[in-house]
């Protein structure tokens, strides 16, 4: 298998090198023959790499130890589910899964790109094979994942417990793939401008491509939390650590980038704006990854640590250069078709919104380089943690929440203050409301307040816009509201998906207001049969169990959750002691209402048989979890291709007067 | 209401983004300010003796009071956690080191000196708002403050070019007019000739190109006209 994978990464890395220079050889000489040809050739890449992949599968499937890397990171023990974990619990695997989807999505990005994106599609190409070229390369001389050992080991490593956990199943490939992804809608753009397209031929795919990256980066930003919220064992989500905040850098640029791609597919405007958006998304995506594989900075994901943080460091440093000079050269180019109508319109909300994410995206990279630049100017160690990013990105998100509840409000081009006043009304008494009545019922966090305000506020204003939408739909058409509901989802499907994101995102704001400020934490030792009380809940310790398994000894904790008195439930949190790695991974008892978590995690054995344990009433967590499906479904409503229809009959008088009936409330 | 009211309020909407900027300005300031005072503040507390505990009783302090402090302070020998966090040996003794001290009557800047001294500022989750480090918290400030002079700037730049061409753009062929009026009385839209073709004004949806008409404005009746025609178009 391993001659296979080898030979097969190098195969890729010579077709994805042939198809850069062919496709853009092939351009200018004006070869349609040599352009089909290095087409063909991402197709056969990505083939390839399938081909590599499944040999790497194979060789953890029949635990061939004489390769280094699944000896490092499997072992007897191993069930083979974590195959597809310990894929990619090493630098060499996630290289080569990166190559892999890099491939594959390039593949599918050039076979489905318009038709009227021809002309440029080869620039593109040579842009994708390029990245692509750069990943095989480091993976075959320096990461091959497939290299020998000099002898066969009895038994391999094994996996690291951490990862032995559902949500990374899911977690570090979507992300993986998400940071990768970035690739193809920055490949479009600068397909665009290598060819000196002026128009907008890019933006659909550019859209759709940035959305793809956008709710993959999503995807595995929340998996992630829930990862460190039910394996951690102290009991919160967020961490701002290093790694996390390089992932969540670029999901910021993405955001930023498929509302202003927008107002360019809607507008024609914006046009250099969103090429320097997807070069920046771009950029902090390489970042993302040299952070994640280079890994230089300590953080709880230092799983791989290597040496290739130069060549992620140069290879991210061209990323963000040249692109930029290209864009200085086509900069002539760059003219909006239109210019803005007014202050006051969607265009306008649209740039302030880009402006918060980029400030978040900024705070959050000067976070991450200030301890260097402490290190260097003044020659004093700093950490920079969370307090920080909490103290000062929290305002900022709250302001772009607001901003959420108001930017789809306005219309394009140009709102008048009356209707905006009107539209907003409802919302703006919605979270005003909330917040009398919170402050009312004795909520005095100033920052709580405004949270749940402004979640209120946005969403009234998206279920009013749901609701003013379907009834005049319903009385137009006669639909019954339901029909009337679905269809008028389905007739502006970017807008009303967009409008179910934006409920998640309400959701997981919900979630973050509610267990930054209301959450109780305590710390006890239990001796079975003891019990204590937190908040409204009574927790009894009935003992622990200590059974050997394998490669770890776990300790099983049984606690019993008493609420008025009465027994809620009986929860076995766990703690698996791992002696060959010296590391304990905790599985907390989770009861999870829409109300409030009650989280209990054992977080050290004594050895008198009692237990210390971390017990957590977190409100509100629960809506945090349950956006990512919402999310996920919101973004495939916008995603879903829209037909071209056939031009509506002539309206009727009548479809015409609802609209000149006062229809706001 | 249709189009042709909102004209007069053109002007009104100009100023009222840099209105709009200024307040968030505002209220970012504020923010800040509230933020940064609020984690200096200290609650109020009665010291009393308390004997040294692994997990000490409360009562002589909140214990949120001390998760506060946990929080603030690094586990030396984890990468990237906090005490709080970190289920080590040297992060339990830690906590208790808090704890005791504020049983013994010490406030959080006292406890965080103590570490400070003992393991160097770098022990503290965030750069201490004093001196030098303060440039840590000005910084994204300034950028944001910044960010919002620079849209403000790139928006009214956008919106002078924009003055021009948007009077000019209704009708440019009078010979329409006649049949943008029969259109529009078959639409019972009741407009009438005299608004339509002397002012210029872009009151008829009719009069504008299927592609500007845009099927993504909100469900406001202003907009309706142009979501209708949007669908159409596409």
């Amino acid at each position: 298998m391993a001659e296979l994978g080898t030979i097969s990464l190098w195969i890729a890395l010579a077709l994805a090198a042939y198809s850069t220079v062919g496709s853009v050889a092939g351009k200018l000489r004006q070869s349609p023959a040599l352009v089909e040809s290095s087409q063909s050739a991402v197709y056969a890449a990505g083939l390839v790499l399938l081909v590599a992949t499944f040999s790497l599968v194979i060789a953890f499937i029949s635990r061939d130890f004489e390769i280094a890397y699944v000896a490092a990171h499997s072992d007897l023990a191993m069930a083979n589910r974590f195959t597809w974990v310990a894929f990619y619990a090493g630098n060499e695997g996630s290289l080569l899964y990166i190559g892999t989807v890099l491939a594959i999505m390039s593949s599918i990005a050039v076979w489905r790109s318009p038709e009227k994106f021809k002309d440029a599609l080869p620039y593109t190409t040579a842009v994708l094979m390029l990245t692509l070229t750069f990943f095989l390369a480091v993976t075959a001389i320096m990461a091959n994942p497939f290299d020998k050992l000099p002898f066969v080991p009895l038994d391999g490593e094994g996996i690291n417990p951490l990862l032995t956990h559902f949500g990374m199943f899911f977690h570090p490939p979507a992300l993986m793939a998400g940071l990768i992804g970035i690739t193809i809608p920055f490949a479009f753009a600068m397909g665009s401008l290598l060819a000196g397209n002026t128009g907008d031929e890019w933006v659909d795919a550019g859209r759709v491509w940035g959305l793809i990256s956008w709710v993959l980066l999503a995807a595995g930003l929340l998996l992630g939390s829930w990862w460190a919220y039910t394996i951690l064992g102290w009991g919160g989500f967020w961490f701002w650590d290093p790694v996390e905040n390089a992932a969540f850098m670029p999901w910021l640029g993405v955001t930023a980038f498929i509302h202003s791609i927008m107002v360019q597919k809607r507008r024609g405007m914006f046009r250099m704006w969103n090429i320097v958006l997807i070069n920046v998304a771009f950029g902090l995506a390489l970042y993302g990854m040299f952070m994640n594989r280079g890994g230089s900075v300590p953080s709880v994901h230092s799983f791989g640590s290597s040496s290739l943080g130069w060549i992620f460091l140069t290879f991210m440093a061209v990323g963000v250069i040249v692109p930029f000079l290209i864009f200085i050269w086509r900069y002539p180019l760059l003219k909006s078709a239109r210019n803005l109508d007014s202050m006051l319109s969607r265009e306008a909300a649209f740039l302030v919104n880009n402006m918060l994410l980029l400030a978040i995206a900024f705070v959050t990279l000067w976070g991450t380089v200030y301890p260097l630049l402490s290190r260097l100017t003044n020659d004093e160690e700093i950490t920079v943690a969370r307090p920080f990013y909490d103290q000062v990105n929290g305002p900022l998100m709250l302001a772009l929440v607001f901003l959420m509840g108001v930017g789809p409000l306005i219309p394009w081009r140009k709102a008048g203050m009356a209707s905006v006043r009107k539209t907003l009304l409802p919302p703006i008494i919605g979270g005003l409301a909330t917040v009398g009545i919170l402050a009312a019922l004795g909520l005095h966090k100033e920052y709580a307040l405004i949270g749940f305000g402004l979640a209120t506020f946005v969403t009234t204003g998206i279920l009013l816009e749901w609701y003013r939408g379907t009834r005049s739909r319903h009385r137009s058409s006669g639909e019954n509201y339901i029909t009337a509901f679905l269809n008028l989802i389905m007739a502006n499907r970017p807008r009303y998906g967009g409008y179910i994101v934006h409920l998640s995102v309400v959701m997981v704001t919900l979630g973050i207001v509610g267990t930054s400020f209301f959450s109780t934490q305590k710390d006890i030792v239990l001796s079975p049969g003891e019990s204590v009380v937190v908040d409204n809940y009574e927790f009894v310790f009935l003992g622990s169990v200590e059974t050997p398994k394998g490669n770890r000894t776990e300790f099983t904790s049984t606690v019993q959750i008493f609420r008025d008195g009465k027994l809620l439930e009986t929860v076995r949190p766990k703690r698996d002691f791992y002696p060959s790695f010296n590391m304990a991974a905790t599985n907390a008892a989770i009861r999870s209402t829409p109300v409030e978590d009650v989280y209990i995690v054992p977080s050290e054995n004594l050895p008198d048989g009692s237990v210390g344990f971390r017990i957590l009433i977190n409100p509100l967590i629960w809506w945090m979890w349950v956006a990512g499906p919402v999310m996920l479904v919101g973004t495939v409503v916008a995603l879903w291709p829209q037909r071209v229809r056939a031009p509506d009959p002539v309206p009727s008088p009548s479809r015409f007067s609802s609209g000149t009936r006062p229809t706001v409330v | 209401m249709r189009r042709s009211t909102l004209i007069p309020y053109t002007h009104i909407a100009a100023r009222s983004i840099p209105r709009a900027i200024l307040l968030l300005l505002v209220v970012f300031a504020l923010f800040s300010a509230l933020t940064i005072a609020q984690n200096d503040t200290l609650h109020a507390q009665t010291p009393e003796p308390n004997l040294p505990e692994r997990y000490p009783p409360e009562g002589s302090f909140s214990e949120s009071q001390a998760q506060g402090i946990d929080r603030m302070i690094m586990c030396p020998v984890c990468p990237a956690e906090t005490i709080d966090q970190a289920q080590v040996e040297i992060s339990f003794q830690m906590r208790q080191i808090v704890r005791d001290m504020l049983s013994k009557g010490s406030d959080r800047d006292e406890i965080l000196d103590f570490f400070v001294e003992r393991y160097g500022k770098d022990i503290l989750a965030a750069p201490p708002k004093s001196g030098a480090n303060l440039v840590a918290w000005l910084m994204p400030v300034g950028g944001v403050i910044a960010g919002l002079i620079a849209v403000y700037l790139i928006l009214r730049s956008m919106a002078r070019r924009g003055s021009a061409p948007i009077t000019a753009q209704p009708v440019t062929d009078a010979g329409l007019i006649p049949y943008l009026q029969l259109v529009d009385r078959h639409l019972d839209l009741n407009r009438n000739a005299a608004q339509l073709g002397s002012k210029s004004n872009p009151t008829s949806s009719s009069v504008y190109p299927p592609g500007d008409a845009l099927g993504d404005s909100p469900n406001t009746e202003e907009s309706k006209h142009n979501s209708e025609q949007g669908e159409q178009g596409r």
